[in-house]
């Protein structure tokens, strides 16, 4: 049914075109036809201004004014370089959105653009047809290559990034200063007395959200980045086995840190976001003086802060370098959300729309809405928030930026490996028993 | 074993006339009632067929359907994208049932079902009780009763897990009132986490449970009170040799309620415990651990499968229950429930 509609949108849009051409001088018509065989379809260098029809966008700014202001601005200024395209754009709450599209694209009506984060779930999405390869369509200058690899498959490109979220300590530096830390940690004997001096002061010194796991597992995707050389995460991440013994250094690191007692108490009931009592909570009320998170966080301490303006003293440092870990001390690991085509999307309307949201206006646009730093270097002057300017400069320096281990790995083994650091951390499990999890895992499909 | 379906007129050994015994009533046997007229009967059917086809309808579609789904996708390693090609057979299904995780979300169910009788059976007889004397306040008190159980299980979960985390209300104002014996870890711990589970559960159902003693009370009449209270008997003597015995079909009916309810617990425990530390604490259910190992993992195929071995255990032990508990009270029901002995 979908087709069927399009491509008589398009025969009318064709046709308007051909009529348009003979008008004016310098616009090349170029006629839209559906994407009927989906992937490399996509072609080059459709002129701008003549792309028609309707794409539906889902987007996850569903809170706050900046967001949707965001995406009306894209409209409007979209319109003026396409008039003939429509944009629909969906708001869909973050948790939903996963779900929702799945439904979507098993029951054939997909939307045309939507959010992707890479990974085991573009890797599925991708083995099903679901997504368009834009990689010949891709006309973006001013975002690295680098930034590209989250969403890159077998050597094509599926999304265009739009903004790269690396992760770290967001520390508060008023604690600090006041437990006599100098300068922050670099190395882990340096969180170490970090830990200790701040217990002095009766605060807990790291908050850790272990109720949803993915924090948890975090310090250990981290300790796993310090330990294993780059070739080893790509080869473990492809084959999904984590038997190179770099992973178990690094999950008996995690297990001799968390005996020293580092986190706040009650951990393991403790959410990452949700509420004062979560452990961004914890850091915006000053009971805890530092967490390991994402680029996200000086946004969601903010939401949390007795007067809910971002932590005036928020810090943010690397994670820390492992005394004889493989991996590059200055290795970062970060999340990059990005837009992609599906396959039944109108191309080369859809592509163009892509390039578009690559542009270096539409991703400052997009970081100041949403304190988020973006893929494109061009635009990260306009981000203003001191905190981000320090997470981006870091991961500029980066020998390398990997995406985080449980996307890459997939839902499956990410899921597993989240119960076993957890498993772990409340004395039930050890740290062979995190690598057997992912290995039972790809029992499980 | 009744063998003759011809009708036999029977005479009453009972008196049923009402005006003293002038005239004798043949009570119709039960033979004869299950004969209908042959020409109505196509039209009856056809009539019963159409109007209850909607409801048939809609039940088969998106109750019975989906469990047959569930057992074809069952069958596949299955991401969800797209159609399922990867057929792997029993492949699960094996795994499931060698998975200590799986094991371990068994033993908890089970515990759980045992626990929600032990627990709520008597404290909502005893509710029952006090509740069905006349005395002050007594609407009020069934509705406060009752309130947790119309709360929906998202708001209560999250208004527990609030109050009852790491962070939460309870242990800071145990710490207030120098109770610190009482500011202890509730969820994480697993020596204590289930019976936190427990203690939520019943405050959660008990109004429920309580609701349908007193309905079950009410089914008993007075004059057997009266009639033993002359007799000498104390409260309590009436309360056991009277009231429990005749509550019998009610409690039986609650208690397989609950244990369908208990075997099948998933919000409760997902939304104050999530569904990583529900291991950790030992309060993992089955359905727990399908929503951790098949939606979330996105092994669709897998949770597809893990729905299905509960399915076959809810029923089995449903159908165990019907046969070996339930059955004395259907039998002798005028709807031809017990008649047919095999």
């Amino acid at each position: 049914m979908n087709a069927r509609k399009s491509l008589a949108i398009t025969a009318v849009a064709a046709v308007a075109a051909l009529g348009l051409a003979a008008c004016s001088s310098n616009n090349t018509p170029a006629a839209t036809t559906p994407a009927a065989a989906p992937t490399g379809g996509a072609t080059t260098g459709a002129a701008a201004g003549t792309d028609s029809g309707t794409l539906t966008i889902w987007e996850n700014n569903t809170t706050g004014t900046k967001g949707p202001a965001f995406w009306q601005t894209v409209k409007t200024n979209y319109a003026k370089i396409q008039p003939g395209v429509t944009l629909n754009i969906v708001p869909v709450q973050n948790e939903d959105l996963d779900g929702k599209l799945q439904t979507a694209m098993n029951g054939g009506t997909p939307p045309d653009v939507f959010l992707q984060r890479g990974g085991g779930k573009l890797a599925d999405m991708v083995s099903a047809g679901y997504v368009a390869d834009i990689t010949s369509a891709v006309n973006a200058p001013d975002i690295p290559a680098g930034a590209f690899a989250a969403d890159t498959l077998g050597g094509k490109k599926y999304a265009m990034p739009l903004t790269i979220l690396p992760g770290g300590f967001f520390y508060a530096k008023d604690l600090f200063t006041q437990a006599g830390i100098a300068t922050p940690p670099t190395t882990l004997d340096e969180l170490n007395q970090a830990v200790t001096k701040l217990k002095g002061i009766g605060v807990a010194p790291i908050a850790l959200g272990a109720q949803d796991a993915w924090p948890a597992a975090h310090w250990f995707y981290w300790l796993s980045l310090r330990e294993c050389t780059q070739d080893a995460l790509e080869k473990a991440a492809t084959t999904a086995n984590l038997s190179d013994p770099c992973f178990l250094k690094a999950g008996t690191d995690l297990q001799t840190f968390a005996a020293t007692k580092p986190f706040n108490d009650g951990f393991l009931t403790t959410s990452a976001q949700k509420g004062a009592g979560s452990s961004a909570g914890l850091v915006a009320n000053h009971k805890a003086a530092m967490e390991l998170m994402g680029a996200w966080d000086p946004g969601v301490i903010g939401g949390l802060t007795p007067d809910q303006k971002n932590l005036p003293d928020l810090g943010f440092f690397p994670f820390v370098s492992v005394p004889g870990g493989a991996g590059d001390p200055t290795a970062m690991m970060a999340g990059v959300d990005g837009y992609s085509c599906s396959s039944k999307a109108p191309m080369p309307a859809c592509s163009n729309f892509l390039n578009f949201l690559g542009t270096t206006e539409v991703q400052k646009a997009y970081a100041d809405a949403n304190s988020a730093p973006p893929a494109n270097t061009a635009a990260a002057s306009a981000v203003t928030d001191p905190v981000l300017q320090q997470v981006m400069g870091y991961s500029q320096k980066a020998a390398y930026v990997s995406l985080w281990l449980d996307t890459r790995l997939g839902q499956s083994i990410g899921n597993a490996l989240n119960t076993g650091v957890v498993n772990m951390l409340a004395g039930n499990g050890t740290p062979q028993g995190i690598i057997d999890a992912a290995n039972k895992a790809a029992a499980k499909g | 074993m009744r063998e003759n379906n011809a009708p036999v007129a029977v005479s009453s050994p009972v008196d049923l006339s009402t005006d003293g015994g002038s005239a004798r009533v043949a009570l119709p046997p039960s033979g004869l009632a299950r004969r209908r007229p042959r020409g109505a009967g196509v039209a009856a059917r056809l009539e019963i067929a159409a109007l209850s086809a909607p409801a048939v309808i809609v039940f088969v579609t998106f109750v019975i359907l989906p469990v047959f789904l569930a057992a074809y996708y069952g069958f596949f390693r299955w991401k969800g994208f797209g159609k399922p090609t990867n057929f792997i057979g029993l492949h699960n299904y094996k795994v499931i049932l060698t998975d200590p995780d799986f094991h371990q979300a068994l033993t908890h169910n089970i515990e759980i079902v045992v626990l929600s009788l032990a627990i709520q059976g008597p404290i909502a007889i005893a509710f029952a009780l006090l509740l069905n004397q006349k005395m002050r306040g007594q609407s009020i008190i069934r509705v406060l009763i009752f309130v947790p159980y119309v709360i929906s299980e998202a708001v209560a979960g999250i208004g527990w897990s609030l109050l009852l985390g790491g962070q939460g209300a309870f242990d800071a104002l145990m710490r207030d009132w120098h109770l610190n014996f009482l500011d202890r870890d509730w969820l994480a711990n697993p020596n204590v986490a289930l019976w936190t589970l427990m203690i939520i559960l019943t405050w959660k159902y008990i109004g429920y449970a309580t609701i349908l003693m007193l309905a079950g009370l009410q089914g008993i009449p007075e004059e057997l009170n009266e009639a033993a209270s002359i007799d000498g008997a104390s409260y309590w003597q009436t309360q056991r040799r009277i009231t429990l015995p005749l509550l019998g079909p009610t409690i039986r009916i609650w208690a397989f309620l609950s244990i369908i309810g208990a075997l099948q617990l998933f919000d409760i425990v997902y939304i104050i415990w999530g569904q990583y530390v529900a291991g950790v604490a030992k309060v993992s259910t089955m359905a727990t651990y399908m929503n951790t190992n098949g939606r979330s993992s996105g092994n669709f195929g897998y949770g597809s499968a893990v729905a299905v071995v509960m399915f076959l255990i809810s029923l089995f032990i449903a159908l165990l229950y019907q046969r070996f508990v339930l059955r004395r009270d259907t039998d002798g029901a005028l709807t031809g429930g017990g008649r047919r002995t095999r």
